[in-house]
Formats: C-alpha cells, sequence, structure tokens
C-alpha cells in the first residue's frame, strides 16, 4: 500500500529536494514504512533515530494529524494512503514541551 | 577480413557495425573458444594519445572480472587498427528487449541489480563507463546480463565532449555519440568530467527505459534532448511499476550529483529491497556500512579566500562556526561565515599532517551530532549519511555530544580521536571513515560512579604523550583525569592531589571535576591543570599533583594553554566562582605563569577592565605556534581577543559574535613569511606537511614552529 512522507527542508538534503516520498509497503506500521523511507534516503535514518534506534529526542511524527506519541510510537500502525509527517520541535535544548510549539514557522530551522 | 587472424583469433563472421568501428565473431585457436572481436576504426576520431589511453584503459577493464561485464581478453593493433578481443555474449540488447512497452518490473529489478553490481566493481577500481546504455546491455539466455564496452568509451566520448566549442548538432553528426545523449547526465553535458554518478545517472535513464519503453528525456533534435535532460522533470511512472522502483530511479536521475545516489553499490541496495519487498521490513538499509559522505555546498556563506602564509582561527560558537583569516603579522582580519548557521559547534581542529588541509567540525542540532569536515577552508562539507561516531549497539547509550577532536601523532595522519558525551573515549584509524569506541575505558569499572557536570557527563580533553605512544590522557568531567600507558588496553585514575570540593571525600580516587588539562611536548611527564576550584601541576605523569593557584584571584576557571615554545610558561583565565562563572571584579584577565605555577601574573591591557563580566570556556583559549606567539580567547557574550606579543597586549579581533565555545588556530605555511627570529630547536619529529596546527590541549602544542627556509 501507498504510503506518503512529508519531509521537512532540513532532510530535503539527502531526499533529492523531495519535500514529499512516497513508498509502498506490503504491510502496515510506521516503522516498516520508516525502514522503506530510509532504503531510498538512507541519509534519513540518522536524521530522525538515534543509533539505538529510538526517536530522537525532538523530532516528532505524525501519522495524518495525530502524533504518533498517541497511537502506538513507532508500531502505529498505517492504513491504505497514510501522510506521515516528520516535524522537527521548535526549540530543543531546553525544558519547553516541543509539543506545544509544533505549529511555529519551521523555515527557521535551518539545518 | 573474415577468415583473417588477429593475434590468435580468427574471424568468422561480422556481427554489427558501429561508429567506433566493426564487431566481428571469432574463434579462439589457442583457447578454443568463440570471441569476440571489436575492431576500432583508424578514422574513430581517435588521435595517438587517444589511442595509448585506449588501450590503457581496455587494459584496465580487463582486469575487471565481474559475471555482470562483459570480460576484455586481449587488445591490440593491426594495420594501425585497434582491436580488442572480449568474451562473446550471445543475447538480445535491453534496448531490443524493452522497445515500445518496456517490461515488467521484476525484470526491471533483475536487470538493474545487476547492472548496479556491474558499476559497482568498476567504480570500486576507479573506472567509469561514460556510455551506459541499452543498446550496450545485453541478456543471454540465460538472463544473464552483461555489460559491454566498460572503458572503452572513456577517451572517445570525453574527448569530443570535451571540445568546449562542440555544438549538439555536431554530437548529432557524430553516429557513435548521438546515441548516448539521452543518457547523458546534465553535469557533462555542462562540460564537467563525467564521474561515477555520471554513470548513476545513465543507469537512471536505463532503468526508466526499461519500465516503460521510453526514455525519460526525449526530443527531436540534439538542442531539445539537451534541454530537457538540463531542465525537464521525467513523466512519472505509474504502475505497474512500484513506488519503490519510481523513487530509485528518481534519485538517479536527481539532476545535482550531489543528490544521487553517490555509489552504484547503494543503488543496488536500493533495487534488492525493492525486489526483496524489504520495503517494509527494511532491514537491509539498517545494516549498510556508512556510504562515502555526500558534501553539502556551503551556499550564502562569505568565505575566506585562504593562502599560504595566511594564518587561521578557527571559532566555534554556540549557533554555528566562523573563520578569521589574518596572516603572520595577526593585526588585520578577514571574518568568514556563518558555517552550519544556527548550530552549536562545541569542537572544532585543523589537520595539516601528510600535507592535508582539513577542517574538522561537530556539529549538534535536533537531527543528531555529526562529525564534518571541509578540505577547501569551508566552502564545502561532508555530510555523512549515517553518524560517523556512534555508541555500539549493546551499550544502550547514544551520542549527544562531541566535545574534542584530537589528532593522532604525525606519523599517524589518518589517526583521530574524539572524546564524547556521555563520556567515551572515541578513535579512527582511517581519517574518519570508520569510529570505534574505546571500550576499555568505557567498560572501566569506574564509570558507572562518573557524575555528570553542568555541561553534562563529558569526555573533553584528549592528550597523546609524543614521547610515548602507549601513553594517553583524557580527562571527564566529573571523573578526573585517565592514564593509560598500554596504548587503551587499560585505564587508570591518576587524580592523586586532586580536591573534589563537591564531595564528602576532599581527594577521592576520581570523580574530581576536571575542567582542562594540558602538556608541553618537549617535556610530556608534566602536565598543567584547571579544576572545578584548583590549578594543578604534576610533573610525573599525572602519578601526583600539586595545586600552585599562586595568588591567581581566583582557582576557578575552565581553559589551560602552555605557551608553544615555553614548557614554563602556562596561561589560564580564572572566573570569580563556580557559582558566579565571570570574571573576577568585572575585569576580564588573563593569568599567566612563565614558572611552571611558582607566580603568575594578569595580562590585561587592550582586555575590558570595566564591567567586563566574562566567561571564557574551557576550549576557548588557544595559542599559535609563532614566535612571539599569539594566544587567543573567546567569549560567552561572543568577544574575541588576540595577542601577537604572548598576551602583553591584546585586540579585539570581533565583538558581537554568538557565545564562543571553541578557539582552535591553523597556520598554512608560507616559509618567507615568518617571522623566524632564530633557529630554534624543534621537537624530534618535526612535521614534514606543509602547514602546520596548534591548539590547547594537543600533544602537537608547541615545538613546532613553522620551519625556517
Amino acid at each position: 500500500m501507498p504510503i506518503a512522507f512529508q519531509i521537512p527542508a532540513a532532510l530535503r538534503e539527502f531526499t533529492s529536494g523531495r519535500s514529499a516520498v512516497e513508498v509502498s509497503i506490503s504491510e502496515g506500521k510506521l516503522s516498516d514504512a520508516l525502514a522503506a523511507l530510509w532504503i531510498l534516503y538512507p541519509g534519513v535514518r540518522d536524521r530522525i533515530i538515534n543509533e539505538q534506534g529510538q526517536l530522537r529526542q525532538h523530532i516528532n511524527i505524525f501519522v495524518g494529524n495525530e502524533h504518533i506519541r498517541y497511537t502506538g510510537g513507532l508500531a502505529t500502525p498505517l492504513s491504505d494512503g497514510a501522510v506521515i509527517s516528520i516535524v522537527p520541535a521548535v526549540s530543543g535544548g531546553c525544558n519547553r514541551n516541543p509539543f506545544s510549539a509544533l505549529f511555529a514557522s519551521l523555515s527557521d530551522l535551518g539545518g | 577480413m573474415i577468415g583473417q587472424l588477429l593475434g590468435h583469433c580468427r574471424i568468422t563472421a561480422l556481427i554489427g557495425e558501429g561508429g567506433m568501428g566493426v564487431v566481428y565473431r571469432a574463434y579462439d585457436e589457442v583457447l578454443h573458444r568463440d570471441v569476440a572481436v571489436k575492431v576500432v576504426r583508424k578514422d574513430a576520431g581517435i588521435d595517438s594519445y587517444g589511442r595509448q589511453n585506449l588501450l590503457q584503459e581496455a587494459r584496465a577493464s580487463s582486469s575487471l572480472g565481474h559475471p555482470n561485464i562483459c570480460t576484455i581478453y586481449e587488445v591490440g593493433e593491426i594495420d594501425g587498427d585497434l582491436y580488442i578481443v572480449m568474451e562473446l555474449v550471445e543475447g538480445k540488447s535491453l534496448h531490443a528487449i524493452s522497445a515500445g512497452t518496456g517490461v515488467p518490473p521484476e525484470s526491471v529489478l533483475r536487470y538493474g541489480i545487476q547492472i548496479a553490481s556491474a558499476l559497482a566493481r568498476a567504480h570500486d577500481r576507479g573506472i567509469v563507463h561514460r556510455d551506459l546504455k541499452t543498446t550496450n546491455i545485453v541478456v543471454g539466455a540465460d538472463a544473464i546480463v552483461k555489460v559491454l564496452d566498460f572503458g572503452l568509451a572513456k577517451r572517445v566520448g570525453g574527448g569530443l565532449l570535451d571540445a568546449p566549442t562542440m555544438s549538439f548538432s555536431t554530437i548529432q553528426g557524430a553516429s557513435s555519440v548521438s546515441g548516448t545523449l539521452p543518457y547523458m547526465a546534465p553535469e557533462v553535458l555542462r562540460g564537467d568530467a563525467a564521474d561515477a554518478r555520471s554513470d548513476l545517472w545513465a543507469l537512471g535513464v536505463v532503468l526508466y527505459e526499461l519500465s516503460s519503453g521510453n526514455l525519460p528525456f526525449e526530443g527531436r533534435t540534439g538542442f531539445e534532448i539537451s534541454s530537457a535532460i538540463m531542465r525537464e522533470i521525467p513523466k512519472p511512472l505509474g504502475p505497474p511499476v512500484p513506488p519503490g522502483l519510481w523513487a530509485v530511479i528518481q534519485r538517479c536521475l536527481a539532476k545535482e550529483p550531489l543528490q544521487r545516489y553517490q555509489r552504484a553499490g547503494e543503488v543496488q541496495a536500493a533495487l534488492e529491497a525493492v525486489q526483496s519487498g524489504a520495503i517494509g521490513l527494511g532491514a537491509a538499509a539498517a545494516e549498510q556500512p556508512a556510504n562515502a559522505p555526500p558534501v553539502t555546498a556551503m551556499h550564502n556563506v562569505r568565505h575566506a579566500r585562504v593562502k599560504k602564509g595566511d594564518f587561521l582561527l578557527l571559532v566555534g560558537t554556540t549557533k554555528g562556526a566562523f573563520i578569521f583569516r589574518s596572516n603572520a603579522q595577526r593585526t588585520r582580519w578577514e571574518l568568514a561565515g556563518p558555517y552550519f548557521h544556527g548550530l552549536p559547534v562545541y569542537a572544532l581542529a585543523f589537520d595539516s599532517r601528510a600535507g592535508q588541509r582539513r577542517i574538522w567540525a561537530a556539529t549538534a542540532s535536533y537531527w543528531g551530532t555529526l562529525l564534518r569536515s571541509s578540505d577547501d577552508f569551508g566552502k564545502s562539507w561532508t555530510n555523512p549519511q549515517q553518524a560517523p561516531i556512534r555508541f555500539p549497539a549493546d551499550t544502550g547509550t547514544s551520542l549527544k555530544n562531541i566535545w574534542q577532536i584530537t589528532l593522532g601523532p604525525l606519523d599517524e595522519p589518518n589517526v583521530l580521536y574524539c572524546g564524547v558525551e556521555p563520556a567515551a573515549l572515541f578513535e579512527t584509524r582511517d581519517s574518519g571513515a570508520t569510529w570505534s569506541m574505546v571500550r576499555s575505558l568505557f567498560d572501566h569499572p569506574h564509570r558507572p560512579r562518573w557524575l555528570p557536570g553542568n555541561g553534562g557527563l563529558a569526555l573533553h580533553s584528549i592528550l597523546l604523550d609524543p614521547s610515548n605512544k602507549q601513553r594517553m590522557y583524557v580527562a571527564i568531567s566529573s571523573g578526573g583525569v585517565y592514564r593509560t600507558d598500554d596504548g587503551g588496553s587499560t585505564w587508570t585514575a591518576q587524580n592523586r592531589g586532586i580536591r573534589a570540593m563537591f564531595m564528602p571525600d576532599k581527594y577521592p580516587e576520581f570523580g574530581q571535576c576536571v575542567h582542562k588539562i594540558a602538556l608541553h611536548p618537549k617535556r610530556p611527564e608534566r602536565l598543567f591543570l584547571q579544576n572545578h576550584w584548583g590549578v594543578y601541576r604534576s610533573d610525573n605523569s599525572a602519578d601526583s599533583w600539586t595545586d600552585i593557584a599562586n595568588g591567581v584571584p581566583s582557582d576557578f576557571g575552565f581553559p589551560v594553554v602552555v605557551h608553544p615554545h615555553n614548557p614554563d610558561c602556562v596561561y589560564i583565565v580564572p572566573v570569580e566562582s563556580d557559582i558566579f562563572r565571570c570574571s573576577c571584579d568585572g575585569r576580564l584577565r588573563v593569568y599567566r605563569t612563565r614558572s611552571a605555577g611558582a607566580a603568575w601574573e594578569p595580562l590585561m591591557r587592550g582586555l575590558p577592565q570595566k564591567e567586563a563580566y566574562e566567561t571564557v570556556l574551557r576550549d576557548a583559549l588557544a595559542v599559535d605556534s609563532y614566535d612571539p606567539a599569539g594566544i587567543y580567547l573567546g567569549t560567552r557574550s561572543g568577544q574575541l581577543f588576540g595577542s601577537h606579543d604572548e598576551g602583553k597586549t591584546w585586540q579585539k579581533i570581533h565583538d558581537g559574535l554568538p557565545s564562543i565555545a571553541c578557539v582552535r588556530t591553523a597556520i598554512i605555511e608560507d616559509g618567507s613569511l615568518m617571522p623566524v627570529q632564530a633557529p630554534r630547536k624543534t621537537a624530534a619529529n618535526q612535521p614534514t606537511s606543509k602547514s602546520k596546527e596548534i591548539s590547547n590541549s594537543k600533544s602537537r602544542q608547541g615545538g613546532r614552529r613553522p620551519k625556517r627556509r
């Protein structure tokens, strides 16, 4: 089934400049779709998870409009045509809840 | 020609005719096998130089030995015509197979994997195909793909295209090249040299053609085709082409070589992943080794035009790195940067060993902590796909920060070390391609009891003993000083005499919050140490330490640096206390001892002496290796000061940088400009490289002055 990723500007260096990437997976957990993503674009992997396979602290992932924190984390089930957004927190390295700042402009995050 | 003997091959039949020459079927009368013989015509547009190259290329290709590469057996000359004896591949070209409708995706994947594998072998041997296309890829009856003409196209195609005045209509007219135009990468059309990534572009065209029966970039004339290649996006391939395959093709067809796969092996792995359905399982890519690092060009950044004789200050801040360029006079400065704007750069190093000129930088962001390097003074930086410094899986630990980049010995220019947070030491022996964690230190029984300091649990200092390759020191905050005498197999705590104010036992075996250590290569048994309260010296390789804070206004501070030429001369920058980590009395003063700590004197001419509440962090004080020596400091408030007379007078180099974490120096050698006053005895292992580096906490510090010419 097709799954669409929304790629943030900071990672497009690793996706041939593409802001959206479609992958096809045979069955559906978020971790499967992510694995498919970084088979195509290996550079994305280490930007999203650390060397222990955990989501980086200040990186948020949404399936549709739902933060995966509430839907099973990396095991979140995906349905046909799901849209996955990878979103950096706006303020890392401090104690502010990154979730509260998610919708601020991402354009000045650089990378 | 039929019936003629070429070497020991008798021509038996004509197979085909192309722009470069004629291909015959022949029989090898010695080895008793059928072969193909390509005879390159005298008039194929190759001069004698080109012929020589063609022969060399053909010979190089003959060594490729890969099941998907048509083997070249022999090359030679007859009557001025070159001939190439090669494996006879009987089958259909991919062009013939895919004409019109393309082939099913399963076949595209099967063929694509074999072609990518062939390219990977050739590229590993430094051979670029340059003329990959469906007409020179043949599928035999056994479904094995053979790529033909490896190495043969290089001089022919390249030579024609290298002529800057060549118009596309001319190329159209030259039949040997016209067929390849639709496979040419944009950079080749622009006149750049073709490299392995140009072959990957051609592979993308081949995969597209196989999938659809059509070329991705079409036109009625050469101009239209090349215009499409340069500007247009190919028409998307939908079902039955799976999205995974389409994504691989698109990435091969990225206009910018940097945006493509960088190695054929990556394409092969991606195609295999699509083929096996592993897109969805994902193990394959996760286990891929780190790829050759892609390089990111830094646009919209002011770059330094560095030349021989220049002197550089490398400055790492909480919002990026900067390069200040000057010369041996060290009075006028040109600012370049910011590099990695917005990202903290806590560690920098300049490596001039073995003639290299490489800047190393550690960057941190939401997306992880990376070690990157630049060989062109910041114009472009590696951006490794896989983070090169990573904790092994069984440690359950992940990298937070890189605090220190330290060069290995001068005669081992591929060796570097990194000190990281959480506290660990990493080592590379291949110039940073692969790093490994020093397990013996990570497994030290003390480690669970080390405590994070204000900056986290960091291994921030690494000192090599230039007189003893088996010996190395590291300092950890808060863990203390550890030493190995057996090349890193075992480590011992070396903290006797160092106070730990915050512990119930004031003189514990370990757990001290050491802020920085330094040594002079001429006296490697002697170390200086700035502690969280306390300035110390050891004269016995850190077996024991003596307090030397004789009369400094505060013995709290972060950096300690040894003079490059005088092992008794040391610089520190005291701050008031651990509560108020600012210069004492609002006066920014560097303290210097020229008696190894017996007495200290303040250095303040040119430094702010009124209401200046400044902090100089542990890596923000550095010396150069000129004589007289220069000394530099950066403050947390973003002021950069320098002294070219050993600290007597200071000038403000820049005001208004982001908070400064790290200062390093680099001399780009030009003997004629060196202000060397008198010959000086140099360290035993005098560097032979063209430029030199010096920074605090490095064993290379001092004693290695620019050589006088």
